[in-house]
């Protein structure tokens, strides 16, 4: 059996821990360098948390959250922010992120991560709740960029840049999901390679690799969808490996949350992402020593 | 073209009457078409946050989603979202009012026993998620005194929950859960009521039948009654066999004691 120990996160590869693998992970205990859990999936008690206590004694985890809504004009949901605070001080996970979005207005919470305006009071607002995340859990968190569906008339601020402010001025990491890049650069007509470009390396603490959907719309027009439902698309990895040469190796996680495959086909996502980071390493390597 | 620039909060309140009350006047005026509708560009969000809550629904209600009929149960889910959408991120805690909802759905009023067999869901899954708790150690009450045994206010375990329905709703959700269309069809439906504790044990969510009587002493208990004030209201019979059950089981986690009553 394969030996590997709970800490930080290393710069390798990961997978998203879903309900249907609980058994097969504490089972087999796949060679796979760390897992990542939804943080919401994690807060009561019973079957789904002795599985991931169980599977965290031999696996680095990383909390990954939906619900924490930082772009909220109303103030974070203190509760919620405590329901948290507690998971992660049950689970002791290597990372903690959320997203650049909001969930919650009035107290009704809307199920997803909606976008928000890029102008300077959102700005204000999400710097805000990420310096009030980071002090109440007393620990840097990683953000994440969206997949979005529309762009607000008012914008003023490029996405990529308005990214860049909040980890400048938070000192929070960045998670860089370059799925997400590439589905709101076509959604948008973004150049994907310059809003990589554009993030500072030193920030980015992790990266996301999923599959997405191409949804057709009236008029010949489409939209691709982060489903995350399907293997990741060629130009994602063409994307990831820029993303690495500019990055470095970072921790690099294969998430799948719609039709759920058997075990097996996300470890094969992984290897494939496993190689291109490999590659990296040995480039930063050489680069090093010259 | 729209000329006012809305704040952060105008902004979220809008889109939340498109995604939740699929009014889209207001959210349209501020989204770029780029050559698509606006309507469209929400409707991708709509559709989320209605496919994630019928889920989350379906999950917490499975007897419910197949003694209805999946289209049926979408239905239902749909209005239910648009009347009371979730007020936490934390979807476990979403549906507390289905039941009551269902009550008064005219497409189900035929299955006068539905109500029931959601009530009787929505405790099952508040037990599976409930927070884990130590059961309270037995040698903790046996070193008390007989007069102080007597004013123990018990701490019920998370997980635990009473459920009292008019109609078998236990013998239907095991039927239904079970796909057991023999066992579901011998049950008569107006036999009832039913008297039900809910508890998650080491190996899993149970439901066991009460006694009218056992269920009102246990539900004094749980309601942080004294032993001695459960006992007077309860008249049961039975109650120290109810109590020694409990406490093997493990349904209370700890104790306090009343003040001793001034005589």
């Amino acid at each position: 059996m394969p030996q590997f120990k709970r800490g930080p996160i290393p710069a390798k590869t990961g997978i998203g821990l879903r309900f249907p693998h609980h058994q097969a992970v504490a089972d087999t205990r796949p060679e796979i360098a760390w897992l990542e859990a939804h943080t919401e999936n994690y807060m009561g008690g019973g079957t789904s948390l002795r599985y991931l206590e169980a599977i965290r004694r031999d696996y680095p985890i990383s909390l990954h959250g939906v619900g924490l809504s930082l772009g909220s004009a109303g103030g974070l949901d203190a509760g919620h922010l405590e329901r948290v605070r507690r998971t992660i001080e049950r689970l002791e996970p290597g990372l903690v992120s959320e997203h650049l979005s909001w969930s919650v207005v009035g107290g009704t919470y809307l199920a997803d991560l909606l976008p928000l305006p890029m102008t300077e009071e959102a700005l204000d607002v999400v710097c805000r709740h990420v310096e009030q995340v980071q002090a109440f859990l007393k620990r840097r968190i990683l953000v994440e960029n969206p997949s979005t569906y529309l762009q607000f008339q008012h914008s003023t601020i490029p996405e990529w840049e308005f990214l860049a402010k909040v980890a400048e001025r938070t000192g929070c990491g960045i998670l860089c999901d370059v799925n997400n890049i590439y589905v709101s650069a076509c959604n948008h007509g973004w150049d994907a390679s310059a809003y990589i470009a554009a993030l500072p390396p030193a920030a980015v603490g992790e990266i996301h690799l999923a599959g997405h959907a191409v949804k057709k719309l009236d008029g010949g027009h489409a939209l691709r969808i982060d489903d995350h439902g399907s293997r990741v698309a060629p130009e994602v990895w063409a994307l990831y490996a820029e993303a690495l040469a500019r990055f470095g190796p970072v921790p690099t996680l294969i998430e799948w949350d719609t039709d759920v495959p058997p075990l097996e086909v996300l470890l094969e996502e992984a290897a494939r992402a496993a190689a291109v980071l490999e590659k990296t390493e040995r480039e930063h390597a050489y680069a090093d020593a010259a | 073209m729209n000329t006012h620039t809305p704040t952060l909060l105008e902004l979220q309140r809008a889109l939340c009457r498109s995604v939740v009350g699929h009014n889209d006047a207001e959210a349209g005026l501020y989204i770029i078409a780029n050559g698509i509708d606006p309507a469209a560009r929400l409707g991708i969000y709509r559709n989320t946050f209605a496919s994630v809550l019928v889920n989350a629904l379906r999950l917490s209600y499975p007897a419910v989603h197949r003694l209805v009929a999946a289209e049926c149960f979408e239905g239902a889910a749909r209005f239910f979202m648009e009347e009371q959408p979730p007020q936490c991120a934390n979807l476990d805690d979403y549906g507390a009012g289905f039941p009551e909802f269902l009550a008064r759905f005219p497409p189900v009023a035929a299955l006068i026993y539905l109500p029931d067999v959601a009530r009787l869901e929505w405790a099952v899954s508040r037990a599976l998620h409930a927070q884990d708790a130590e059961p309270l150690d037995i040698a903790r009450l046996a070193a008390l005194t007989e007069d102080e045994q007597a004013r123990v206010r018990f701490a019920p375990h998370p997980s635990a929950g009473l459920v009292r329905a008019d109609h078998p709703a236990d013998s239907i959700w095991h039927a239904v859960l079970a796909q057991d269309d023999a066992a579901l069809a011998a049950i008569d439906p107006a036999a009832g009521p039913v008297w039900l504790l809910v508890h998650r044990a080491e190996t899993g969510v149970e439901v066991s039948p009460l006694s009218e009587r056992a269920w009102y002493f246990t539900a004094a208990l749980f309601a942080g009654r004294t032993l001695h004030e459960a006992l007077d209201e309860a008249q049961c019979a039975e109650a120290q066999a109810v109590l020694a059950e409990h406490l093997a089981a493990g349904r209370f986690t700890g104790f306090s004691l009343a003040a001793p009553a001034i005589s």
